[in-house]
């Protein structure tokens, strides 16, 4: 059945995995970014089409704006001369083609044995209303350990950029 | 079934509102094209640095403390994520809900108090 | 109409009437961007004793803006040998394109609004979070000193702002208890104006949307005596005019979000219900719009530093203690009445 839902989850994607592609063959690590970019908000397109908007949004926020501006300055941090990877031996991509061979397979048999029940949503009503009821209500303990994550990724970093400042200051 | 209508014809819209985003500066930069000259010379075609000749590569490496703004900005971004379906749902969830996130936001109070005693938040 | 095309199954047709609709905004938005930039360089220069444009198109140089357009349109295109090419092209729509998405999810009036969706203000916030990248890559691309430093403080900037910006709106969503900008207007139908509600989120919106818009006194993207011209250095013609109409739509979208979120939107005052909602909405979004440019004729622009302390020392306590204070505010007049 060719809907318009369908086209649309084609096109979009179509739109991913191309930057998912162009992303592992560009050699400018600026191009990579902005192949990233695409892919990001594609995959917010496919949680549109899913009826998760809030998901969406929150995917365009933090992927797309936030998690590729770090990757940015971390770009911008680094000294880039262009030097390419030696390619590895002709017995490690032959090592690295069954493995993915074999990834693929596990994966085709996983999806096409997979049994989702079809359900009713009504997910694209309140659907930030109906996160926060259960986000809040039923999963309590995973939220609360949650922000415990993020303290100690904030003072982890903290702790790694700072002894690297104080290096370079000795330098200085 | 009329609701998800309703909820697609609305994306559909913002589609389009990326296409004419996307279509306007391909338009627009294509009739340019048309219109303006082209006289190409070498001088026009070399980087601008206030009338000297570029030296050195401009991709010059920057310093680590726009990494960690960077750094906190995804963590209190994720966590303002966090706090949006709160504020939504607040009325239906009571008291209990902001002791939770009372807990929650201390937590992050401390990252933000650890990096200003840290003079992370000082920007020389 | 409008409301069965809505409420139909969504097709080519749909997507034909849509964009017809699309293309009129557009236009109105060029043309409020034209004018936009008129009555700025018309205030400022009353602001600062000049005449302003006062050529082309009689005494207020009515056509002084669309001649400016003209000549970026006829200028010739240069793009520098050692700019990385393809991202120097797709730098400004990166730039422009997030700026007009925006807008389609703005109500102007309780009739006029495009897309109706239900994250409606998360999607502006995230949406124009784009547009950062579109900076860096800008700034990149360009292979030049000033404009790689000027791509990389506009970023560095537009993150550490758009935190308070974010917070600060907690406050107007835990009083309406939706996301969507036409429940936001009916919350404020209801109560009063959230600017007398939530008077600490207003004022901390409105410093952070200033940074987020790059406008005076946070425009140290474009300091000229440092940066030259920020990470546009190497744009010229049309592609530099790209950025610059991103600017302003911006301008235009971050009026119209506060006048919904903090002056009710197209709800009159009292008394005065009898004119139409589009004409209050128009009042309050240019009063908006000369608040932002008054700002420029008053105050100096900050120091690097200064701006981003500012940011994340003051603005980010102050907008985490509103959500909490507001929060807790509920609950107590909740308890009382």
């Amino acid at each position: 059945m060719m809907s318009g839902e369908f086209i649309a989850f084609m096109g979009i994607a179509l739109v991913a995995v191309i930057g998912g592609v162009l992303l592992l063959n560009l050699s400018n690590v600026m191009h990579m970014m902005v192949a990233l970019v695409f892919t990001f908000v594609s995959i917010a397109g496919i949680y549109v089409l899913l009826s998760a908007e809030f998901v969406a949004a929150v995917q365009i926020l933090i992927y797309a704006g936030a998690i590729t501006i770090i990757m940015l300055f971390g770009i911008m941090l680094t000294r880039h001369e262009d030097t390419s990877e030696a390619p590895g031996s002709s017995w490690r991509k032959f090592a690295v083609f069954l493995g993915v061979l074999g990834f693929a397979a596990v994966l085709y048999f996983g999806i096409y044995n997979l049994d989702l029940p079809q359900m009713e949503n009504t997910l694209h009503e309140k659907n930030t209303m109906q996160i926060g009821e259960a986000l809040y209500s039923k999963f309590v303990i995973p939220f609360e350990l949650t922000s415990v994550l993020l303290l100690v990724a904030l003072i982890g970093s903290i702790m790694l950029a700072k002894k690297d400042d104080e290096k370079e200051g000795d330098k200085e | 079934m009329e609701l998800l209508n309703l909820y697609q014809n609305n994306y559909l819209i913002v589609f389009v509102f990326l296409c004419l985003g996307v279509i306007l500066p391909v338009v627009a930069l294509f009739l340019g094209k048309l219109l303006r000259p082209y006289k190409p010379s070498e001088a026009k075609y070399t980087t601008y640095e206030s009338g000297i000749e570029p030296f050195h590569d401009s991709r010059v490496q920057f310093n680590v403390r726009y990494y960690i703004f960077a750094l906190m900005f995804v963590i209190f971004d994720v966590e303002t994520v966090f706090l949006y379906p709160w504020a939504v749902a607040y009325d239906n969830l009571g008291i209990f809900a902001l002791i939770e996130m009372t807990i929650f936001v201390f937590m992050l109070i401390i990252g933000l108090v650890y990096a200003w005693k840290k003079k992370v938040l000082k920007w020389i | 109409m409008m409301e069965e095309l809505l409420h139909s199954s969504p097709g080519l047709v749909n997507f034909g009437i849509f964009f017809l609709l699309g293309t009129v905004l557009l236009l109105v938005v060029l043309g409020f961007v034209t004018y936009a930039i008129l009555a700025e360089r018309k205030v400022l220069g009353f602001m600062q004793n000049r005449m302003g444009p006062n050529q082309l198109g009689g005494k207020w140089g009515l056509l002084q803006t669309a001649a400016d357009v003209l000549k970026l349109l006829l200028k010739e295109d240069t793009i520098p040998k050692l700019a990385d090419k393809p991202l120097f092209i797709i730098a400004p729509v990166i730039a422009f394109a997030p700026s007009f998405m925006v807008l389609a999810t703005i109500p102007f009036t309780d009739k006029l609004q495009f897309a109706d969706i239900g994250v409606g203000l998360l999607y502006y916030i995230a949406i124009s979070g784009l547009t950062t990248i579109g900076a860096v890559t800008a700034g990149w691309a360009s292979n030049n000193k000033y404009a790689l430093l000027g791509g990389m403080r506009a970023a560095a900037q537009m993150i550490s702002y758009e935190i308070p910006l974010v917070m600060s709106v907690l406050g107007i969503i835990l009083l309406s208890g939706s996301l969507n900008l036409n429940d936001i207007v009916a919350a404020q139908a209801d109560t009063a104006w959230f600017i007398f509600l939530q008077p600490v989120a207003f004022f901390v919106f409105l410093i952070a949307a200033t940074a987020e818009l790059t406008r005076v006194p946070f425009d140290l993207v474009e300091a000229e005596s440092e940066l030259i011209a920020g990470f546009h250095v190497e744009y010229s013609g049309f592609r530099w005019a790209f950025f610059m109409l991103s600017e302003y739509v911006y301008l235009f979208a971050m009026s119209a979000l506060v006048t919904i979120l903090f002056f009710g939107g197209w709800l009159p005052l009292p008394f005065l219900g009898f004119i139409p909602g589009a004409i209050w909405f128009a009042l309050k979004f240019s009063m908006v719009v000369f608040i932002f440019i008054w700002f420029r004729a008053t105050f100096p622009r900050l120091r690097a530093d200064h701006l981003m302390e500012f940011g994340w020392k003051v603005l980010v306590p102050i907008a985490l203690a509103n959500i909490f204070l507001t929060a807790l505010g509920k609950e107590l007049f909740e308890y009382f009445f």
